[in-house]
């Protein structure tokens, strides 16, 4: 494939160079202006990214790179140290009362860019905003996971957004009620989600609010001075009235929307970019490169064996499934861009325990790629089920890794499952998704990212009733574990309720309830002179504003 | 001819509509909704689907965008960019990708006229096969391959140019997508220009002509060129609205705010308001062209003129 892209290049080379005697060297000056934007570029930090800004509206934004770009402008009450820890920003001081059910937050002084302070009723404006039914935002939901009073109430309609459980108790002083204690609460708070608006600005700005960078407001580290809805560049500048100012070392930042992976790393080489993402075919020509990292990425890769369909309901047939595949295989020879294999629920680095150690390094691991055991618990279902062969369908989406990957899983569950065949079905990721939702699919090769640094935003999808769990998995124990941990008696005993999830993903792996593949990854390549780049495996996935660049 | 061009615009008006009614009912069929993310339960898809009426009998969603669309209202953006008016991303899109769809148009037929006149001329000599195969290659090579090679050698290798696209390197950033872009038009008009041309040239009234001692660059212009200039118009037509939606592959090569991206984009993730907006511009363009090709017609070749001015009265 490459080879044949370097002949085509070498063929229009050719062409071109004839095009050009064409056009007879129509526009020669353009080279001396080019050279010294280059120069002016100093402190400038120059991103990559391959989709466009969906919206500047923090508690209207669902996708990552609206993310990146807001909390480049606008502080929350936290932020993610580096290692991905919520740490304090606009929040100077955090109570937490003794039953965990109120926090009250002292802000920072800190200043809008229209020159008005942060004070605790933009954040109560913000947060009311986010659950009203009528704002219907995507991300709404995320006031109910964060425990907040009323939160599913107002969501309902059965209560007014007033009646949230937020108080501006003074200017400076916001008080937070929350129903359960929620132990990642503070995690949450560096959320985009969760961040604050200033009302006036806001509201002046009505419908045109994020339409241009006049219609945009700051609080924190960058203001941007170039933006239009869609806008392929997007230019920010460094906010001399960030509380924060003095540890900002950009002048400013410059993301640029790319979406061709080739012409993205040929500008990386150029030096148009400071950084950029690549992607898996061309791992292999820059993996040896001192810039190139990979990075662990939230997302799980799972099988979904939809439980309703016949030979599926059997625990060991799922088994036999989820352990005939080489899951390092396809982490390291076909997608090769940081993926792990997952032999287990709970990605790494998601998640710390009540002691700061990663959830991943506190439990086991399950369902590995095993084509004895596979073979066994396969000879197992069929007694149980008296049957000799059997077929499914597996429904993926139409993406190049998705297709891999799936190739890869049917050619070795077909080997080392004597009688077990799967077909694949591919669709657009929305087909998929509305298949999924109506339960019209046997396997299903799926994946789920984190909404906040725990456990729960996995395991609280497999409930009985949760309407994530999409293949009817059902397991009273579970449901037991889950539900107190999440709202019940469980959830005030942190170390308890830690076991307790511990078990749950035990529980679910062993039943097979879902069939992990792998973690994803990304590799990402970093110019040397760069430093300070955060990457994260929740929340906002990139922060560039520590960065530094020499 | 007002007549004419009258009942033309009020036709193309009709299809307009026309147009816009098969999209809405097409679009039903799309798969999926722009808001069946994982992250969401049915309960609340509804919920966010009723905020901008898309729950609504398909006749009172239709009547509804058709009232908005009078007052230059085109909806709003439920995904791409998060419900932001569709005209100022129409606004902020269009004239890139008229900008550029113009300049290639303009940059190919003025090379594919020269190229075809010329060959026409030095017919069967070596510059007729030199010109023919530069005519070729650009017929058979894609537009998005001269897109990566003119960005790999002008702007990687040399430097001459910007990779990438940017307004606020005004003329130059169009340069490279423009000549790409101008490689199919310019084969296309190259090779028809051609062959009208030799079919001009050799026709009996052109014989006349020169018989009269006409010779030399008004021979070819004002006689020659005037009545190969019909069928090249039409092959013209369809190309110049091609170029002016934007090139899916040219914009994505060179990072391109056009409106071509922004098209797949949102039949990707079912951006209704924009496929209407997007589909209507099309068939806008598209029909308005044709038209112009109709009238130029008229004032290329008056014996067209004279036949359409008497059917109608």
């Amino acid at each position: 494939m490459i080879k044949n892209k370097r002949l085509s290049l070498l063929v229009t080379g050719f062409a071109s160079m004839m095009v050009l005697a064409a056009c007879g060297g129509a526009n020669s000056d353009g080279a001396a202006e080019d050279v010294a934007a280059d120069e002016t570029a100093g402190g400038v930090l120059n991103v990559q990214v391959d989709v466009e800004v969906a919206t500047m509206d923090p508690q209207m934004a669902t996708d990552g790179t609206s993310f990146e770009v807001i909390a480049n402008t606008i502080e929350g009450l936290y932020t993610l140290d580096e290692s991905g820890v919520a740490v304090p920003s606009l929040a100077e001081k955090t109570d937490v009362s003794e039953d965990g059910l109120t926090y009250t937050f002292t802000l920072k002084d800190a200043t809008w860019s229209n020159g008005t302070p942060v004070t605790a009723d933009d954040f109560v404006y913000a947060w009311q905003r986010l659950a009203d039914p009528d704002t219907a935002s995507e991300y709404y939901y995320i006031m109910g996971i964060a425990g907040v009073v009323n939160a599913d109430e107002i969501s309902a309609g059965e209560k007014d957004p007033e009646e949230l459980g937020v108080t501006a108790i003074d200017e400076k002083t916001l008080e937070v009620k929350l129903n359960h204690p929620v132990p990642f609460f503070e995690s949450l708070m560096a959320f985009p989600s969760f961040f604050p608006m200033n009302q006036a600005f806001f509201e002046e700005a009505g419908e045109n609010y994020g339409t241009s960078a006049d219609t945009l407001i700051a609080n924190g580290a960058f203001e941007i001075t170039s933006y239009e809805p869609a806008a392929t560049t997007i230019e920010l500048e460094k906010n001399p009235d960030y509380f924060d100012a003095e540890n900002v070392s950009l002048d400013g930042i410059k993301y640029q929307v790319i979406k061709d992976t080739q012409q993205a790393m040929l500008s990386y080489q150029n030096g148009d970019l400071d950084v950029v993402t690549l992607a898996g075919e061309q791992v292999d020509l820059f993996k040896d490169d001192p810039e190139f990292q990979t990075i662990q990425a939230g997302y799980l890769w799972y099988i979904s064996p939809n439980t309703k369909v016949p030979g599926l309901e059997n625990a060991n047939l799922r088994k036999a499934l989820g352990q005939a595949f080489d899951k390092e295989y396809i982490a390291e020879t076909v997608l090769k861009d940081g993926s792990n294999a997952a032999d287990y629920m709970i990605p790494e680095g998601l998640a710390v325990d009540p002691e700061g150690v990663d959830f991943r390094e506190t439990t086991g691991t399950y369902l590995e790629f095993d084509p004895a055991a596979a073979q066994e618990a396969l000879e197992l279902a069929k007694e149980e089920l008296g049957k000799d062969s059997f077929t499914f369908t597996m429904i993926i989406e139409d993406t190049e890794s998705s297709i891999n990957v799936a190739q890869v899983l049917k050619s070795q569950i077909e080997e080392n499952l004597d009688g077990v065949t799967v077909e694949i079905e591919q669709m657009p990721k929305k087909t998929r998704l509305d298949r999924m939702n109506v339960g019209d699919y046997e396997l299903a090769l799926t994946r789920w990212g984190p909404d906040y640094a725990d456990p729960m935003t996995y395991a609280d999808m497999f409930l009985t009733d949760s309407g994530n769990n999409k293949g009817f998995w059902s397991n009273a124990k579970y449901d037991e574990l889950v539900n107190s941990s999440l709202d019940g008696e469980l959830s005030l005993d942190p170390e308890a309720r830690w076991t307790a999830l511990q078990e749950a993903e035990s529980i679910i792996l062993e039943d097979a309830g879902i069939l992990p593949v792998y973690q994803k990854g990304n590799a990402v390549m970093v110019k040397s002179n760069v430093t300070g780049v955060d990457f994260h495996t929740v929340g906002v996935s990139r922060i560039v504003k520590n960065a530094v660049k020499e | 001819m007002k007549k004419y061009i009258a009942r033309r615009v009020l036709i193309s008006f009709l299809t307009l509509l026309v147009i816009i009614l098969i999209l809405f009912i097409l679009m039903q069929l799309l798969p999926g909704s722009p808001f069946n993310d994982e992250r969401l339960t049915v309960e609340q898809q509804t919920m966010i689907m009723n905020k901008y009426g898309l729950n609504d009998p398909l006749p009172v969603q239709f009547f509804r965008y058709l009232q908005n669309m009078l007052v230059g209202d085109f909806g709003k953006s439920y995904t791409i960019s998060k419900d932001t008016d569709v005209a100022i991303l129409l606004q902020n899109r269009l004239p890139i990708s008229l900008a550029l769809g113009g300049i290639s148009i303009v940059l190919g037929a003025a090379i594919g006229l020269f190229l075809g006149v010329f060959s026409a001329l030095k017919h069967n000599t070596v510059w007729d096969s030199v010109s023919t195969f530069i005519t070729v290659l650009g017929v058979s090579i894609p537009s998005y391959v001269f897109a990566l090679g003119l960005s790999y050698y002008f702007g990687f290798q040399l430097k001459l140019f910007p990779m990438l696209f940017s307004p606020a390197d005004g003329t130059n950033a169009y340069l490279l997508p423009a000549v790409a872009l101008s490689m199919t038009v310019m084969a296309t008009v190259g090779r028809f220009t051609r062959t009208e041309m030799l079919d001009v040239l050799n026709s009996d009234y052109i014989q006349l002509v020169e018989s009269k001692g006409v010779s030399g660059p008004r021979l070819v212009i004002t006689h020659a060129m005037r009545n190969a200039s019909i069928s090249i118009l039409t092959v013209l037509g369809p190309l110049v609205v091609s170029l002016m939606t934007g090139s899916l592959v040219v914009e994505k090569i060179f990072s391109i705010p056009g409106i071509g991206q922004l098209m797949v984009q949102a039949i990707q993730s079912n951006d209704y308001n924009i496929i209407i907006s997007l589909a209507f511009v099309y068939s806008a363009l598209y029909i308005g062209v044709m038209l112009v090709v109709d009238i130029l017609y008229g004032v290329l070749d008056p014996r067209i003129r004279l036949a359409k001015g008497g059917s109608n009265g």
